[in-house]
């Protein structure tokens, strides 16, 4: 065991047993978790019903809350192109750039859409641009990172005839390299766009216009039906959005969709059916292609070329089902698009006059300091954050282990077992963790315990899926080797599933808890405990020197673990 | 350089590393010329080839290429050679989610500025020149498909349409039929020598199997280990004289069963692609 793999599993073993520690603190019991039960019916009597805005006014605040969402995603999407282009390795024009993309993706992704947002809406009028800004420049990290990691993947023999026929640098990426990475960019986009629905709720709260910010209206005012029933609305929307963008990523690109979320799996579902029903009697790629080829008679030698006039006509594509449907989608996403903007109702005027305004606001901003409050209190809340965040890695990785080996083919006992964990991961995935939290909150009373357990429930949705689909990747071999031995199934388990599987585990849980800090800081705003609150305050008591060292401390705190992660994946390989 | 000689190619020597890929090599090929580069994977034909198109920058030596020395031009004026050049690659290296025409077209790039994607972006006159290069290859009604959803010998006169393109005045191929099966090769080939012979064009072609070699080349150019021992017109030549010559510089039984092996019985061996 090399120096550096004991150093790593010693602070792995440190992790664990803070977050232990602050599972420990957060004073999460099943007994308490009962009598909240209780708490939870008396609530929703109190409350009486779920209530929803006028239907016309629902309608208005779903379109914008769906073309902010929409315009934010393609801004990033249309940024991302270059910004990938400079950090991916073999199409950057050199180190410096390369060092300057990676920075942007790390920097955009580091900092949260709602720092951003409560920025922005200083700069801007009120309106619905700084909410796009927010969600466009926060996405960039996420969406550039994964397609400078598909650049780096595609066969350079294309892009090579390309150079040889004497096209240049640009030209290869345009014409050798994009129309490769095209649609692993799309599908990026979509999913992209699934996670800022979902985290557009919290950007309510600080000032963005749309349901968010409507239902953040209900709840302080304690109008809870209709603060519930703008929840309901905003589940139903993810939800759906989810489903449309699985079925746009099978139809448009023939790419099954591999996404966790609800919808990605209904449209698997669907596909499967409908394959089960024709009973492969359908002609797969493959088989056309061996068709086609028999059928492939050249022009023999000598052979009339044919007329001018026929040349003419090909210019003309034929209207084939492909061309219809290619054609169909990209106007339709272009029609999406244009409406998205249009909804939105920008003050294009602010994108001039804004710069004027920059430094006066970034004088704001400059020097950090930590105002009114002390520097034990603010770090104390940065470790509150770390803690509920460790907390709830730590209690969505147990929970996981145990779901998620019984949701995989190889553990479970039967189909059933197997189907029904299956079932249970997609229904919690289903739901944002934002707006459980907000239910939690208005449940528990805020703190820390209702982020907690948010932030579990939603980890399990993810890590169990991970991890039982890793578990199922495992080989085989092993497996039937232990058995052969006579192990019972349990030992089977233990000995040779666990052990190749560990390694996706340690990467999977560091994922998570990578993700968890970001969103325990949003959960604090929304009430659930930890830096968020401060956040929220000192943004909306002006204090914006505060804002600065707050987002420094969160910065610091998501490099860091993400610095850990990523030596964590390279020793345990 | 002489008035007919297109290449010229003088002490040509390219290390990887530790790897000598050419050591020394000659080559002068004249306007008109079909030469066949013959040896075995590994002899340095690739490199040969790479350089003749500045895919490769030379150790030393000098590559002469239509009166430019080729490994001191850089930017527009590399590029402007390239597009004089036309290459085939043994995976024809078609981008695989464009159409056909598009893949033809992209062999107009280099006589366009800036950047292509989309049917809509190429004028229409280069529209119908990448037809008229489908047509020829017999691939007209196929410009609209998908370039991944055609057989490997379809794939490879796409890409001989794209080389057309350039509207070239030499044609490189890199084993360009190494990956094809029989028939499909011999469509390829014949296409090829057809090509040339109509529009004048100056060939250095690749291959590994000496049959081929010897019935389809106007002159044969040996390499072994980056190096040329075997320069002759192919007409009259039959495979023992070949062998018998490669027997000459070969020093060991072994390698020169192995030559005669892979030379000849390559064919066989070749798994094509679908």
């Amino acid at each position: 065991m090399s120096p550096e793999r004991i150093a790593a599993s010693l602070t792995l073993v440190l992790i664990v047993g803070v977050a232990a520690y602050a599972v420990a603190e957060s004073g999460i019991s099943i007994p308490a978790l009962f009598e909240s039960w209780g708490n939870a019916e008396r609530f929703f009597e109190r409350v009486g019903g779920i209530e929803f805005p006028p239907a016309a006014e629902l309608a208005q605040l779903t379109a914008l809350t769906l073309g902010i969402v929409i315009s934010g995603t393609v801004f990033a999407a249309v940024l991302s192109v270059p910004i990938a282009y400079l950090a991916a390795s073999n199409t950057t024009p050199g180190r410096g750039w390369q060092a300057f993309g990676r920075f942007v993706t790390v920097l955009t992704r580091a900092i949260p859409d709602v720092v951003l947002a409560m920025v922005f809406v200083l700069m801007f009028t009120i309106g619905a641009l700084p909410g796009i800004l927010a969600i466009g420049i926060h996405s960039i990290g996420m969406i550039s990172k994964l397609f400078a990691d598909a650049i780096e993947q595609v066969d350079e023999g294309p892009r090579l005839a390309i150079r040889a026929a004497g096209g240049s640098k640009l030209q290869e990426f345009t014409s050798g390299i994009l129309p490769q990475v095209l649609p692993s960019w799309v599908a990026t986009v979509l999913h992209r766009n699934d996670i800022n629905l979902r985290g557009s709720v919290v950007l309510g709260y600080v000032g963005i216009v749309g349901l968010g910010m409507e239902m953040s209206f209900a709840f302080k005012s304690l109008n809870y039906s209709e603060g519930l029933g703008i929840a309901v609305v905003m589940f139903v929307l993810c939800v759906l959005m989810e489903i449309v963008s699985s079925v746009i990523r099978t139809a448009m690109l023939g790419v099954a969709p591999s996404g966790r979320g609800l919808g990605d799996r209904m449209v698997r579902g669907v596909a499967n059916a409908r394959a089960r029903r024709s009973g492969g009697r359908g002609v797969s790629a493959g088989e056309r292609i061996e068709t086609r080829a028999g059928l492939d008679t050249p022009r023999p030698s000598g052979n009339e070329p044919h007329a001018a006039s026929d040349l003419h006509a090909a210019l003309r594509r034929p209207w084939t089902s492909t061309h219809i449907r290619d054609t169909a989608w990209g106007w339709t996403a272009l029609a999406v698009v244009v409406a998205s903007v249009a909804v939105c109702d920008i003050a294009w005027g602010d994108l001039v006059t804004f710069w004027a305004k920059v430094p006066e606001i970034a004088m704001k901003f400059w020097p950090p300091n930590f105002g009114s409050y002390d520097a034990e209190t603010m770090l104390s809340a940065m470790g509150e954050t770390i803690m509920i965040a460790l907390a709830a890695t730590l209690l969505a990785v147990i929970v996981s282990i145990v779901v998620g080996s019984l949701a995989a083919r190889n553990v479970a006992p039967n189909g059933t077992v197997r189907g029904g964990f299956r079932l249970l991961l997609l229904v919690v995935r289903g739901i944002p963790e934002l707006i459980l939290a907000i239910v939690l909150i208005v449940i528990t009373g805020l703190g820390a315990q209702a982020g907690t357990l948010a932030l579990a429930f939603g980890g399990i949705g993810l890590l169990g899926k991970l991890i039982a689909d890793s578990l199922e990747e495992v080989s085989a071999g092993p497996e039937r080797a232990v058995r052969a031995t006579g192990a019972t199934r349990a030992q089977v388990y233990a000995s040779a599933t666990v052990p190749q599987g560990t390694r996706a585990l340690i990467g999977h849980s560091f994922y998570l808890l990578d993700t968890n800090i970001r969103a325990a800081t949003i959960l604090g705003i929304v009430g659930g405990g930890g830096i968020g609150y401060y956040l929220l305050n000192a943004g909306q008591g002006s204090n914006y020197q505060v804002v600065t060292s707050i987002v420094f401390m969160i910065l610091v705190t998501v490099l860091i673990v993400e610095g850990i992660a990523v030596w964590m994946r390279r020793v345990f390989r | 350089m002489s008035e007919t000689s297109v290449i010229e190619v003088e002490g040509l020597t390219k290390r990887f590393g530790d790897t000598v890929a050419l050591g020394d090599a000659a080559l002068r090929v004249d306007r008109g010329e079909i030469v066949v580069l013959l040896g075995r994977s590994g002899s340095g034909k690739s490199t040969l080839l790479r350089h003749l198109d500045g895919l490769e920058t030379p150790t030393s030596g000098s590559v002469r290429v239509l009166g430019e020395e080729v490994p001191s031009l850089t930017g527009r004026r590399l590029r402007a050679l390239r597009g004089r050049i036309g290459f085939v690659f043994q995976q024809f290296e078609l981008v695989p989610s464009l159409t056909v025409l598009e893949n033809v077209l992209t062999g107009s790039l280099a006589e366009l500025r800036g950047p292509r994607l989309g049917l809509w972006s190429y004028p229409k006159r280069l529209k119908l020149a990448a037809l008229g290069h489908l047509d020829r290859v017999g691939l007209l009604d196929q410009a609209y498909q998908r370039a991944d959803t055609l057989s490997g010998g379809q794939q490879q006169r796409v890409a001989i349409a794209r080389a057309l393109m350039q509207e070239p005045e030499i044609l490189l191929a890199d084993e360009p039929v190494a990956s094809l099966d029989p028939e499909s090769s011999a469509q390829v080939m014949a296409l090829i020598r057809e090509i040339a012979l109509d529009a004048g064009l100056t060939v250095v072609c690749s291959l590994h199997q000496v049959d081929l070699a010897l019935s389809w080349g106007d002159r044969i150019v040996g390499l072994r280990h980056g190096a040329v021992v075997l320069d002759t017109q192919a007409s009259g030549l039959s495979k023992a004289e070949v062998m018998e010559i490669y027997g000459k510089v070969v020093t060991s039984t072994t390698e020169l069963s192995a030559i005669e092996d892979e030379l000849t019985d390559a064919a066989s061996v070749v798994e094509p692609v679908r």
